[in-house]
C-alpha cells in the first residue's frame, strides 16, 4: 500500500490506484466533486488514467450551503 | 422588461440567495423555488463521507434556472482566493465567483487589500467577478475600474440582521457605480431587502434572514416581492421629501367658509 493525503488526513490506497479508485475507496460517484493533487485539477475524463503516488496531497471538494 | 445584467448574464429575478443555514437541502429549495431566485450562492468544502447531506449540487443541479455563484469563504489571502475560485469553476462550469475573504470568524469584515488582489486577478482570468466588500466608495470604484461584474458591499455583518446600517456610504457607492451595486450581508426584513432597492442598488443578497426564519419557504417569497416593490418604486421615481407640508386637498373652497 502506498500513503496518500487526502483533505489533510493520511489515507492508504494500493500502489498504481487511479483517482477514480481513490472515489471508490471513499464511497464518492465522482459526480459533484472537484479533485485536486498537489494543486493541480484533475477533470472528471482524466480521472482514470491519473495514478496516484506516495506522498501525493489530494483534496476531494464539494459545494455545501454558503452565503 | 427590466433585467438585472452579469456580463453576458441577463436575470429577471433581482434576489440572489444564499444556500448557508437551511435546516435541509428539501427546504433550502423550497425557498428558492418560492423566491423564483435564479442565481444562489454556495460555498467551497472538503468531501466528507460521513455526512452526504452537505452537498448541494446535485440538488441544486435539479432546480431548472438556475445558476450557481460559488463563494471563496474560507479563504484569508488573494491567492487562496484565486485558487478557490479556479476549483469552483471547473466544478460549476459558472463563471460567477463571489470573492468573500474574511479572515476573522468574530466580525467577518471583508479584507480590502486581499480582496482586491484576488478580483485583479480572476478579473483577467475571465471570471464574473463579484467582490464582497465594506461599504467603501473608493474601494468599490476601485474594483469597478479592475474589471468586476458587481460590487458587493455588506449592509451589516455577516448573521447579525443588524439591516443597512451602511445606507449612508450605499448612497455614494450606488451614485457613483457603473455595475450593478448588490447589497450582501446584514438583512434582517424584507422592508430592508426593498429600501436597498428604492435607493438604485441592482439586487440584494440575503441567506440568514430566509434560512434562519421561522418558515423560509414564505420568507424567502416576501423577500422576493419586496425586491420587486422596491425596484418597480426606484423606476416610477420617488417623490422628493420637503421639510414643510405641501398639501394634497384644496386649502380653499371649504363647505361654510366665510367668503
Amino acid at each position: 500500500m502506498i500513503t496518500i493525503e487526502l483533505n489533510g488526513k493520511q489515507q492508504t490506497v494500493p500502489p498504481g490506484s487511479a483517482v477514480t479508485d481513490l472515489l471508490s475507496i471513499i464511497g464518492s460517484d465522482g459526480k459533484s466533486v472537484a479533485i485536486v493533487v498537489n494543486d493541480e485539477i484533475i477533470r472528471p475524463d482524466k480521472r482514470s488514467a491519473h495514478r496516484l503516488l506516495e506522498g501525493d496531497r489530494v483534496e476531494i471538494l464539494i459545494f455545501a450551503g454558503g452565503g | 422588461m427590466n433585467f438585472l445584467q452579469l456580463g453576458s448574464y441577463t436575470f429577471s429575478s433581482r434576489l440572489i440567495l444564499g444556500t448557508g443555514k437551511f435546516s435541509s437541502a428539501t427546504v433550502m429549495l423550497e425557498a428558492i423555488r418560492a423566491s423564483g431566485a435564479q442565481l444562489v450562492t454556495v460555498a467551497l468544502r472538503r468531501f466528507n463521507r460521513d455526512q452526504p447531506a452537505d452537498d448541494l449540487f446535485s440538488p441544486l443541479r435539479a432546480v431548472p434556472g438556475i445558476t450557481l455563484m460559488p463563494n471563496t469563504s474560507g479563504a484569508s489571502t488573494a491567492a487562496e482566493a484565486v485558487r478557490a475560485a479556479n476549483i469552483a469553476r471547473e466544478l460549476s462550469g459558472s463563471p460567477f465567483i463571489k470573492v468573500e475573504i474574511h479572515p476573522n470568524p468574530q466580525h467577518l469584515m471583508p479584507d480590502p487589500i486581499e480582496t482586491f488582489e484576488a478580483c485583479r486577478i480572476l478579473a483577467k482570468e475571465g471570471f464574473l467577478v463579484m467582490p464582497y466588500i465594506a461599504a467603501d466608495p473608493v474601494l468599490a470604484k476601485r474594483l469597478e475600474e479592475v474589471g468586476c461584474a458587481s460590487v458587493m458591499p455588506l449592509g451589516s455583518a455577516i448573521g447579525s440582521g443588524q439591516g443597512l446600517a451602511t445606507v449612508e456610504m450605499l448612497n455614494i457607492i450606488i451614485r457613483e457605480s457603473n455595475i450593478p451595486v448588490i447589497v450582501d450581508a446584514g438583512l434582517r426584513s424584507p422592508s430592508e431587502a426593498a429600501l436597498a432597492m428604492e435607493m438604485g442598488c441592482g439586487a440584494v443578497l440575503v441567506n440568514s434572514a430566509v434560512a434562519v426564519s421561522d418558515n423560509p419557504p414564505a420568507m424567502a417569497e416576501a423577500f422576493a416581492e419586496a425586491v420587486s416593490a422596491g425596484r418597480k418604486a426606484f423606476k416610477a421615481g420617488l417623490m422628493s421629501k420637503s421639510s414643510l407640508a405641501i398639501a394634497t386637498s384644496p386649502l380653499s373652497a371649504f363647505l361654510g367658509a366665510k367668503v
